[in-house]
């Protein structure tokens, strides 16, 4: 720890570095910045930097003094995309009270809390986020279909193709700020692309996220594009989701694989999904964090609407993914209805936490679902008890106001502001006169 | 034959041999033969008087017999004759070597190896570092037959045995103790030294790219080592000229893994002791050698409090002597600024919990050093005053702990008796820990367990007589004193610049005074050291006495939330108290009642000015089991009694009223101390409110009495409504009452109604009237029709009343109704009136409930005050007390007339009978009381903390922190508190929503 604030100190020093961002996020997700000459960083790292609280959504209220924000110098980075020199750098930091405890409503909090549950029991989580997002043409207007860069699909390779142009210059920025990035390709809507990162503990993966949705967007803005992680920003296409791959560690070892069992997965791993399908439900609203998420949740196709799993089965929530012979370590499950807008310091919480109640409780795990989820009809899916996630952002809210297992992830503040915010959003969504509401209903009534 | 038996065993027995049979033969030994006399008379020869002279008598024959043994080989012969000579008569020489071979086993194994030490222990004389630097290296460099290892520690244990032969065979070992500690310290300097030069030698020519010096910390720093310790070192390194600084750290590092193996591995010839260097910078993760300005760096960043309180004993011990003083240059401002750091304050007081605490339990009462009142009490004393001082007196600036304290002593920093005697008691417990040591060689800190060590130490420190007990006992009376001092070591002295403490005591002055006592979290020192001199003001047998306390109550002050009010509060009080002599011989000799007091003071604003109002209460403090509530008889009593002493109704209602005062400050002292659990707390606080209300009853109706010259005109009778009829009242609770008068026979109504009128409103008015004491607020709004209705109605009007207009809230609110002052059978007819209507027959109606539902929801948007949180509000926000209220009330008002178990007036007794008759479910009832029992609790807290009500969970986070003490949680713990609230006030209302509003 100390030997990093040195690094980052000499660093500075040495690269000439101007300006340090000092980075953290809000309850719904949203990056925020605070930027300090380095002359001031060394008392960040001492003190931290104190700022109003009662101005960051969800910090509000919970005591009158100001908040402090000090940088975490593990998470030192140059931001490529300011110029070279003077250049400027960013750090995560977390949120203090000034008496120095840390801030109960701060997201990063809430993930670290969650992770030495975690700890606790031996467990080190690790995560593999698939993100997918949208490239706009430049020059939306509200009330307009946003136009996407390009008409082609799934893994299509277009020539001369702006998307091509842009995931390289994106991953090649991303790669430069230590993200290492997996895989990159076209997604299956026109305008979609997909990268995935690679495997990290939780923490670096969400920290990761929230660097990577602004290195997307800053480079789309040198492209002369737009790119948004809107969950389902057109009616006709599947939206943007953010499969999330998971797994803990015990120690060296991977907890989810066991040599011999049905799809290598072991008693812990199988217990997982069990709390993950278990709690599915009232996690939703955090996952799936707006009105548009639900659009995406229940667009049919690849987006998991049920409360299921099952081995490499694209309809279920829970897929156990093709095991590779040789490859213990690389034994994971995979959550596909989150969102790449989801707050994912947040959503990684909650997550862990309803897997963790799985292995807990020794929940038992119901049969997988073999079938295509969406092809069955409503009578097959009651017989073969699957039960449906929420269908909108209201039913997720209301299951989650029932959920002691988010309220104690979240911390009674933070839980309680989500709920509160969510709640408005729905009340300003149904005060909405839609278009879909005109088309249909003036003509006719 | 004959002429041997008297002497069994009672002679050697006599000469301290605890196996007199063994010794006998062990001295008859043939082995021995040179060595003895008179061989029929070995109990009254030289040999075995000298014997008795050494700690263990039997060790050291038993050893003896084994030495003479092993030079009994040819391979010997060299020097046989001179060991046996200076063995067989009495001297210097054997008094020496029996005295070694008597206190450690260890060195006797070492001199039966090597028995031509013998001359180290026959001739031992003190050395200088640079004599004791030149043998070991000398040795180093010209092993002989041996490796260099081998014979480095050949050599150490040479001259160890000299160090222990001027130590164990002088008669008082206390008195130079430093000599002792400073030879110790040399050895290992030198052996550092001589271990560098081999490991040099092995790295070869690469050596020479790099300065390297190993700076000795801890003991070895302070140059005040034990026997066997972990040598403490930090290692700095620096390109030699021309040579690359990574190049220089790679072999830097290399000779310091060399040097700690050298030290540490054991060899045949054994190992000298851990080279420990944890204490650099980043301790265990941090690179093993650094740079000078690495390390500078390093402290000018990062390093912790702690750190450079080891630093005060940073000095070089090996290597490069040049680069070793830079080094120490270096540092040393950092050591001497550190009490200025930001947070000096919060580390030293962590430092303090941390070295209360750290003791591994199953040893606690055995350990010399980490137990309390052991060595580490006095050096970190010592060296905290040193960081604290020193920075503007470089007098103070000694790495040795008995060095350092002289000086303290010297400036005035401590007074001088407590220098002494702490210096006494550190000499005797190092000493101790030397003699354990010594026996085996083992490194411990623990006073020995069996009999037989312990009258081994006993004896070397002197004591012939019980050597078993004396020694225990004087360990612990030391102990004792240290812990004492200890205390007030910080704090006694801090008087001294404010009042003439001795004669001949140097007197701190006013700058270091204040300094001390920001260190020590006092947020106002100059306030503070007013409030010292106020105190100690004079000549007077009170500011004697105070000089005594204070420095002890200091140190409680210290560990409160809020020192500075503690220290105010105490001011006050003792102002008040003045020469009353009981008070101050009750803090001087009743234990407790200091530490009690001071803990009061600093945690409870709502205390201290109950104490502030009524002094002599601080009685309660020394009476150890005198804090439980009182029954309501017994206070009572107790007001009654004191309100017959006056004439006037309203000096006699004012006496009840201090009555009750000081009951509240027993009540507030035992909820503080935990001693009253919520429940009983609740009872006993609307007892006291009953009692009083019940005295000013009676003296108001005496008054009547005495002034119309004939009885009152009614009966009377004051209901308690709310908590008060409930039995569940909070500290600041107002007494909701009902009153209600009936006629007695003969009288006319209008009269009587007027004068209950009357009575009533001098009964609120007494108790509410400006004085010293704590009024009572009565809030009669309960009654009927309001604040329109008539104060006071009688029994007839309130069956005319109930029987036409009862309101389903009346019915609500009767359901806590219980008599609680005034006529007894009036109270049995109003109870007998009420019943049906709080427990209606049949339950209630669906419009009835549906009329409690919507009063409820309009009362939750409208009552609650403007700019309250509606999720923290205790009483009224979600999840809050009326929220449990309403919903027990409503399952009684419903179901109490079939369930007679519902029938209290108790919200947690109907609660649980609500659970077990199955109108809540466990999990709901749990949440609900829960609730209910968490809000109580904030609220007395937050009464008790801030002295005014507090309504909602702080958004101040001291003030949150305030709270969350008295409630038992660590310090820093207010968020925490808050979330606790809400999560349980989440969960009632969740069941208040389902239970009450059926959602």
């Amino acid at each position: 720890m100390d030997r990093q604030q040195e690094f980052v100190l000499r660093t500075i020093e040495e690269r000439d570095i101007r300006f340090v961002r000092l980075w953290f996020t809000d309850v719904l997700g949203a990056l925020k910045s605070v930027a300090v000459a380095p002359a001031e960083l060394e008392g960040a790292f001492a003190e931290g930097i104190g700022f109003d609280g009662s101005v960051i959504e969800g910090f509000a209220r919970v005591y009158e003094a100001d908040m402090l924000a000090k940088p975490d110098p593990s998470t030192f980075q140059v931001l490529p995309w300011r110029g070279e020199s003077p250049g400027t750098a960013r750090m995560f930091c977390d949120i203090t009270l000034p008496d120095g405890s840390p801030s109960m409503a701060d997201p990063r909090h809430v993930l670290q809390r969650t992770l030495a549950r975690a700890a606790d029991q031996g467990f080190t989580f690790y995560t593999h986020p698939e993100i997918e997002f949208f490239l706009f043409e430049k020059g939306w207007r509200p009330g307009e279909t946003p136009t996407p860069i390009d008409q082609a699909g799934y893994f299509d390779h277009v020539p001369h193709g702006t998307a091509q142009d842009f995931r390289r210059a994106a991953i090649t920025m991303l790669e430069s700020m230590g993200i290492s990035v997996e895989f990159s390709h076209h997604e299956g809507a026109p305008g979609q692309n997909e990268i995935d990162l690679r495997y990290a503990d939780a923490l670096s993966t969400a920290d990761n996220i929230m660097t990577f949705r602004t290195v997307i967007k800053e480079v789309a803005l040198e492209q002369g594009i737009y790119a948004s992680f809107m969950p389902k920003p057109l009616a006709d296409h599947p939206g943007s989701g953010m499969h999330t791959h998971m797994s803990l560690f015990d120690g060296d070892s991977n907890a989810f694989y066991e040599a011999g069992a049905p799809y290598q997965l072991s008693k812990t791993g199988r217990q997982f999904i069990a709390g993950l399908l278990h709690h599915g439900a009232e996690i939703t609203a955090v996952t799936n964090q707006w009105v548009n998420s639900y659009k995406r949740l229940w667009g049919g196709g690849e987006a998991p609407a049920h409360l299921t799993w099952g081995h490499n089965n694209r309809s279920a929530m829970v897929r156990v993914p093709m095991y590779k012979p040789n490859k213990g370590q690389s034994s994971r499950v995979e959550v596909r209805s989150v969102d790449s807008a989801c707050n994912p310091y947040l959503a990684f919480a909650v997550l862990l936490a309803a897997g963790l109640k799985g292995i807990e409780e020794g929940y038992e795990l119901a049969p997988e679902t073999e079938d295509d989820v969406w092809g069955l009809t409503d009578s097959e899916r009651k017989a073969m008890g699957i039960k449906p996630l929420p269908a909108s952002l209201s039913e997720a809210i209301e299951v989650m106001e029932e959920s002691e297992l988010v309220a104690e992830t979240l911390g009674e503040h933070t839980f309680d502001f989500f709920l509160r915010n969510k709640r408005a959003e729905w009340a300003d969504y149904r005060g909405q006169v839609t278009a879909f509401e005109l088309d249909r209903y003036l003509p006719r009534l | 034959m004959t002429a041997r038996m008297p002497s069994l065993p009672g002679d050697l027995t006599r000469l301290g041999f605890s196996d007199p049979r063994r010794a006998d033969t062990l001295l008859r030994d043939r082995s021995l033969a040179p060595l003895i006399k008179d061989r029929e008379r070995v109990e009254s020869d030289g040999l075995a008087v000298s014997l008795s002279r050494v700690a263990d008598p039997d060790q050291a024959l038993l050893a003896l017999v084994r030495l003479l043994d092993a030079v009994a080989t040819p391979a010997n012969d060299a020097f046989r004759d001179d060991l046996v000579e200076a063995l067989r008569e009495p001297g210097r020489a054997r008094d020496r070597l029996l005295a070694v071979l008597g206190s450690s086993t260890a060195l006797g194994d070492h001199l039966v190896a090597r028995p031509e030490h013998w001359t180290a222990v026959a001739d031992a004389f003190p050395l200088e570092v640079e004599e004791r630097i030149e043998l070991l290296t000398t040795a180093v460099r010209e092993p002989a037959a041996v490796t260099p290892e081998d014979a480095l520690r050949l050599e150490y244990r040479r001259q160890l045995l000299g160090i222990a032969a001027l130590d164990v065979s002088r008669p008082d070992p206390q008195a130079r103790l430093s000599e002792v500690a400073s030879s110790l310290a040399d050895l290992a300097e030198a052996a550092l030294e001589a271990a560098l030069v081999v490991a040099r030698a092995q790295v070869g020519d690469a050596a020479d790219r790099c300065r390297f010096a190993v700076i000795g910390m801890g003991k070895t720093g302070g140059r005040e080592l034990n026997y066997i310790s972990d040598v403490d070192v930090i290692f700095v390194a620096e390109p030699a000229d021309g040579a690359d600084e990574d190049a220089a750290l790679a072999v830097g590092t290399d000779l310091a893994t060399r040097l700690i193996r050298i030290c540490s591995s054991a060899t045949t010839a054994g190992s000298l002791w851990q080279v420990d260097p944890a204490l650099r910078p980043e301790g265990k993760n941090g690179p093993l050698v650094r740079t000078l300005e690495s390390h500078v760096s390093y402290y000018e960043r990062w390093a912790k409090t702690w750190e450079f309180q080891a630093l005060l004993k940073a000095r070089p011990v090996a290597g490069d002597r040049a680069l070793g003083r830079a080094y120490v240059e270096a540092v040393a401002p950092f050591v001497w600024q550190a009490a200025s750091r930001e947070n000096f304050v919060e580390d030293v007081q962590a430092m303090r919990r941390r070295v209360e605490d750290n003791v591994p339990s199953g040893e606690a009462d055995r350990q010399l050093k980490l137990g309390p009142g052991g060595l580490r009490d006095i050096e970190f004393s010592v060296q905290l005053l040193q960081l604290v001082h020193g920075r503007a007196d470089r007098s103070l600036r000694s790495g040795t702990t008995l060095t350092a304290l002289a000086a303290l002593s010297q400036g005035g920093y401590v007074g001088r008796e407590d220098a002494q005697t702490l210096a006494t008691a550190y000499r005797l417990l190092r000493t101790l820990e030397h003699r354990i040591q010594l026996h085996r060689l083992r490194r411990t800190h623990l006073m020995p367990t069996s009999a037989s060590d312990l009258r081994c130490l006993g004896r070397a420190l002197g004591h012939q007589r019980d050597p078993e007990e004396a020694v225990v006992t004087q360990w612990r009376t030391a102990a004792r004193e240290v812990r004492r001092l200890h205390q007030r070591i910080f704090y006694r002295p801090l008087l001294s610049a404010v009042a003439r403490l001795g004669p001949d005591e140097v007197r701190l002055t006013p700058e270091a005074a204040r300094e001390r006592l920001a260190a020590l979290g006092f947020r106002d020192p100059k306030g503070a050291l007013r409030h010292l001199e106020a105190l100690t003001d004079g000549v007077s047998r009170r500011a004697a006495i105070q000089r005594q306390l204070l420095p002890v109550m200091l140190g409680w002050f210290a560990d409160e939330a809020d020192p500075d009010a503690g220290l105010l509060a105490f001011r006050r009080i003792s102002d008040e108290l003045g020469t009353t002599p009981w008070f101050l011989r009750l803090l001087r000799d009743e234990g407790s009642a200091a530490e009690r007091l001071a803990h009061t003071l600093g945690r409870s604003r709502y205390a201290a000015e109950l104490l502030e109002q009524g002094p002599e209460s601080v009685q309660f403090l020394g009476d150890s089991g005198g804090l439980r509530p009182r029954t309501r008889d017994e206070v009572q009593g107790r007001m009654r009694a004191a309100a017959k002493r006056k004439d006037e109704p309203q000096p006699a209602v004012l006496a009840a009223r201090a009555v009750r005062r000081s009951e509240l400050f027993r009540l507030a002292v035992a909820s503080l101390l935990g001693q009253v659990g919520l429940d009983e707390l609740g009872r006993a606080l609307a007892d006291l409110n009953g009692a009083l209300v019940d005295v000013t009853l009676e003296v108001v109706l005496r008054g009547v009495e005495e002034q119309t010259g004939q009885p009152p005109l009614s009966r009377h009778l004051v209901v308690g409504m709310g908590r008060l009829g409930g039995g569940e009242s909070s500290f600041g609770s107002d007494a909701d009452v009902l009153f209600v008068h009936d006629p007695v026979e003969g009288a006319e109504t209008r009269a009587a109604q007027e004068q209950a009128l009357e009575v009533v409103k001098e009964l609120i008015r007494l108790l509410g009237v400006a004085a010293p004491d704590p009024r009572l607020e009565v809030d009669a709004g309960l009654r009927p029709e309001g604040k329109n209705g008539p104060l006071t109605r009688s029994l007839e009007s309130y069956r005319a009343y109930y029987e036409r207009w009862s309101l389903v809230w009346e019915a609500q609110a009767l359901l806590r109704a219980a008599p609680v002052a005034g006529d007894a059978d009036l109270g049995a007819a109003f109870v007998e009136l009420i019943d049906p209507l709080r427990w209606p027959e049949g339950g209630l109606d669906a419009k009835q409930v549906r009329e409690i539902r919507t009063l409820k929801a309009r009362m939750e948007s409208e009552r609650l005050p403007r700019g309250a949180d509606r999720k923290t509000h205790f009483k009224l926000g979600h999840g809050g007390l009326s929220d449990v209220e309403w919903t027990v009330q409503l399952i009684q008002l419903e179901h109490a007339h079939e369930h007679e178990s519902l029938r209290t007036t108790s919200t947690m007794g109907a609660l649980e009978a609500a659970r077990s008759a199955g109108f809540v479910d466990a999990e709901d009832a749990v949440a609900l009381a829960e609730a209910w029992r968490l809000a109580s609790q904030m609220r007395n807290a937050g009464m008790l903390s801030r002295g005014r009500a507090v309504d909602s969970v702080p958004s101040d986070l001291k003030d949150a922190d305030g709270m969350a003490r008295i409630m038992g949680l660590p310090p820093k713990s207010g968020q925490e508190l808050a979330n606790r609230y809400r999560r349980v006030a989440r969960r009632a209302r969740h069941a208040a929503e389902k239970v009450f509003y059926e959602a």
